[in-house]
């Protein structure tokens, strides 16, 4: 059986099962989910006619955003329609960022364009923004919020990719370092410690990989440790969040109660889970965004859960792939910044979840609901599927030139 | 109700979402083994090469086709060179092998096949760096000499 019809049947089932879970039958769930199966299959189709390259990443990322948008709906069913349209937007623009990213076709030469977007969006969050939940980080227009910095991650790989292409444009590299650094401090003064985490991971890596000198790239390194260090000691959320961490079981009804719940979820659902709409993943608070793996780890049980992590693998290895098998410099760091933005903050937020490491409020990509993360996961995606045809036709020409 | 169907999709969906991850790791295997055997292949065997840009031909096409021991080339299916060229015949010419050397035969198309400009009349032999054409289509018939 093609992997497209297994997906299609997993659909089915569980939103067969979602149609029975509602008190009173509500048939909105069923066209919604039909429209949804609907939208993957033709987008598939599309892919693979069109030959647009990479035809696992889709697939990969549609049995995801199913299962998520599963999870959601049976968390709420507002969140989980809304997510539904989320998603049909980000298909559309995955199709939209692919078209414009081989339409236009020099994008390493607008590098001030990527600083400046970057810096304009954080002062705008800075001036009109909202404060949700602790964090100074989103925008409002009208009735709708979005998260800046979600944008601001592609940009800011962008602006790496271009700098590594052409050195020269910038006087030293302690202007790239000053840089890189301006977008970290503004993700620090908004509170969002996972974000300023998540970018700072993707900086040094990229760093460390197209920088000859490793001295430098090491006294960054240094430098992160002692800013964690000072951090700690300052600024009393971070202290709250190590704490939590350490030993969440002293402060179990305050500051430990999330991740101890989420535990408890993790615990509860055993090898095959209670079977959806069984448990009680709602006693965790934020269930539907950031902890969403562990109400799917209570649900449908660890093999469940392992099986998402063996689908987020996957991703990550096509990704790589991808990478690997690219020789233009702009692109390959265009490429490698994508795969790991989404290698990092799927192990940030699935590590943070079951105690691993502290929890940093991330979303999980392409599950959590959020439709800032989503669209601009699909957008992302859609950049490195455009990457991918050009990496496959190349690659076909390798194969054949003579020896 | 609720809770036994429930309890039945939960196993069906395990085994399911497996089933769906083993598959695409086989179709990626599949894909990396054909990467690999084209590399295999690519030593001593003849092939052609396309000379026109790719992007100027409205039909799909390969950049290289590797040839047999008998090589066909026409727009039926069926032929081991399908092209949809719309000037090229349902069977069109033919590359045959014989004692190492390879010849070019035209088997009875329409608008006749071409040998470095000259339209052929007889089968004849190929040397490495022949033009060959057909309807709107160049090759470059590409032999390695060990």
């Amino acid at each position: 059986m093609r992997p497209i019809s297994i997906l299609v049947i997993i659909n089915i089932l569980l939103f067969g099962l979602l149609y029975v879970y509602t008190e009173p039958l509500d048939t909105s769930i069923l066209i919604a989910g039909g429209v949804l199966t609907l939208l993957i299959l033709v987008s598939y189709i599309i892919i693979v006619k069109a030959r647009m390259g990479d035809q696992y990443i889709f697939l990969l990322i549609s049995m995801l955003s199913s299962l998520g948008i599963v999870m959601i709906y049976r968390l709420d069913p507002n969140f989980g329609f809304r997510q539904i349209t989320w998603y049909g937007l980000g298909v559309i623009l995955y199709f939209l960022s692919y078209g414009i990213f081989r339409w236009i076709r020099n994008w390493d030469e607008y590098m001030y364009l990527y600083i400046g977007f970057g810096i304009v969006l954080f002062i705008l969050t800075f001036t009109v923004g909202t404060t949700i939940k602790g964090a100074t980080n989103w925008i409002r227009i009208g009735d709708f919020v979005f998260q800046p910095a979600e944008i601001i991650k592609i940009s800011f790989i962008f602006f790496i990719a271009s700098y590594f292409t052409y050195p020269d444009k910038l006087k030293n590299i302690y202007y790239f370092l000053g840089i890189s650094y301006v977008h970290i401090l503004f993700l620090v003064a908004q509170r969002d410690m996972g974000m300023a985490m998540l970018f700072y991971s993707i900086f040094i890596s990229i760093f460390y990989v197209f920088y000859k000198d490793y001295k430098l790239v090491f006294y960054n390194f240094a430098a992160a440790i002692l800013i964690v260090v000072y951090g700690y000691f300052t600024m009393t959320h971070v202290q709250v969040r190590f704490e939590a961490w350490i030993n969440p079981w002293r402060d179990i009804a305050g500051r430990g109660y999330q991740i101890t719940q989420s535990l408890f979820a993790i615990a509860t659902g055993g090898f095959f889970g209670t079977g959806l709409g069984l448990g009680y993943p709602d006693y965790i608070p934020e269930v539907h965004t950031d902890f969403i793996f562990s109400a799917i780890a209570e649900e449908m049980g660890t093999f469940g859960a392992m099986a998402v992590v063996l689908l987020y693998f996957l991703l990550i290895y096509r990704s790589f792939k991808i990478t690997l098998t690219i020789q233009d410099t702009f692109k390959k760091i265009i490429a490698l910044g994508i795969t790991l933005t989404y290698s990092y903050q799927t192990f940030m937020i699935i590590g943070g979840v079951i105690k691993l490491i502290p929890l940093t409020g991330i979303t999980m990509p392409f599950i959590s609901y959020g439709g800032s993360a989503l669209v601009s996961a699909f957008i992302a995606f859609g950049i490195l599927q455009a990457v991918s045809k050009k990496s496959y036709e190349t690659e076909e020409l390798m194969d054949f030139e003579p020896q | 109700m609720f809770p036994i169907l429930s309890w039945i999709i939960r196993y069906l969906f395990i085994a399911l979402i497996y089933y769906f991850i083993y598959n695409i790791i086989r179709l990626i295997y599949l894909d990396i083994s054909r990467i690999n055997g084209k590399q295999k292949k690519k030593y001593n065997t003849p092939y052609l090469k396309l000379i026109n840009r790719k992007e100027t031909l409205d039909f799909e096409i390969e950049e290289f086709y590797d040839l047999k021991d008998a090589t066909t080339i026409g727009r039926k299916k069926g032929n081991d060179i399908q092209i949809m060229d719309r000037f090229i015949s349902s069977n069109h010419a033919k590359i045959t092998m014989d004692e190492g050397e390879y010849f070019l035969e035209d088997i009875g198309s329409v608008n006749g096949t071409y040998l470095n400009t000259k339209k052929l009349q007889d089968v004849i032999k190929l040397k490495s760096g022949d033009r060959i054409g057909l309807g709107q289509v160049e090759f470059l018939f590409v032999k390695e000499v060990e």
